[in-house]
């Protein structure tokens, strides 16, 4: 399980202010669909802070095209991807076998945190 | 009668307003204003399918303008306060409907807003968004209750389509303003070069 630590590759945000109490880890929820059943989404059990500058500049290094709207990243991956600043991830599929793959992906990417087991 | 140009969504009012237009005689345009990528597909095929099916009721050509407004969402996002994020992506969406109804000859605007369904069509936020255009606004849905807007969609067969799986708009804040000043509005409009962007996404506009 991942702990934020701001270090390395990692997309969690690293002012100190924005860090969740010392360690405390997070996990996504299950994939699930989103409300108007197009697509499905990833929620982290808690806010998790993300550094979206961090993530745009690691996913921009593996030449994947992504639009930085400040709030939020949307990643050109297939599916797209878009990632809030408060760690919601919304994948524009409803299959949910595609959109584990591309949370797979993302998170080795950039060292999100994991889904919950079960 | 006259020609007007009607926003449409690919949501479950639209489509209803547009029937309304049509059945009193008006020729209509339709825009779509394409929320890509803070969307997916699904609005987009949304619409044409809705527009199908009331040419062929009501034999009309109704041209479809394809509006790119993703950019436009991005650029407000990053350059403006979210809280009012609706408003003022709404005030864009009324520019380019108005530039098209320049060059499509048309006399109007259109829309499908019921008063207070949602955070955009509060009275207060109805008002500023449309104060950034000159033509007169028509709104056939606006004393319409929602079961009575769903009751019309069903009668014309738009309804399945408009309640089809898709992806909400990312670009709407978790807690939009439900009232609005143009002042504000008018502040946070500085922060952007709003005829560089309007003419840009009209210019970038399709027809389908």
């Amino acid at each position: 399980m991942s702990t934020p630590t701001g270090s390395g590759a990692s997309g969690f945000v690293n002012s100190s202010h924005l860090l969740p109490p010392t360690g405390a880890t997070f996990v996504y929820r299950k994939l699930r669909l989103c409300s108007n059943g197009g697509g499905i989404e990833a929620v982290p059990d808690g806010v998790l802070p993300l550094d979206l500058e961090r993530i745009r500049i690691l996913l921009v290094g593996r030449g994947i095209p992504v639009v930085d709207a400040r709030v939020m990243l949307i990643v050109s991956l297939d599916p797209e991807v878009t990632i809030s600043k408060a760690g919601r991830l919304l994948f524009k599929t409803p299959d949910h076998a595609a959109a584990k793959r591309a949370f797979d992906r993302l998170r080795g990417w950039v060292e999100l945190p994991p889904l919950e087991s079960g | 009668m006259a020609r007007g140009v009607m926003l449409m969504s690919g949501g479950i009012d639209s489509p209803v307003a547009i029937h309304y237009l049509l059945r009193q005689g008006h020729e209509v345009v339709a825009v779509h204003m394409d929320n890509r990528p803070f969307t997916d597909d699904s609005p987009l095929e949304k619409v044409v399918d809705h527009l199908a099916l009331l040419r062929e009721r009501y034999q009309q050509p109704i041209p479809l303008y394809l509006v790119p407004h993703g950019s436009t969402q991005t650029t407000l996002m990053r350059e403006t306060d979210r809280h009012v994020g609706c408003v003022l992506c709404r005030r864009f969406m009324w520019r380019s409907a108005e530039r098209i109804a320049e060059r499509e000859g048309a006399t109007f605007l259109a829309t499908g807003e019921a008063l207070g369904q949602v955070a955009s069509q509060t009275l207060s936020n109805m008002r500023t968004a449309t104060a950034s255009v000159r033509l007169p606004i028509v709104r056939p849905l606006i004393g319409f209750d929602k079961q009575e807007i769903e009751a019309v969609a069903k009668e014309i067969g738009t309804y399945s389509i408009s309640t089809r799986p898709g992806v909400c708009c990312q670009a709407v804040p978790d807690k939009p303003a439900t009232r609005s000043n143009l002042i504000q509005i008018l502040r946070e409009e500085e922060r952007v070069d709003v005829d560089q962007i309007v003419d840009d996404c009209v210019r970038r506009a399709v027809i389908l």
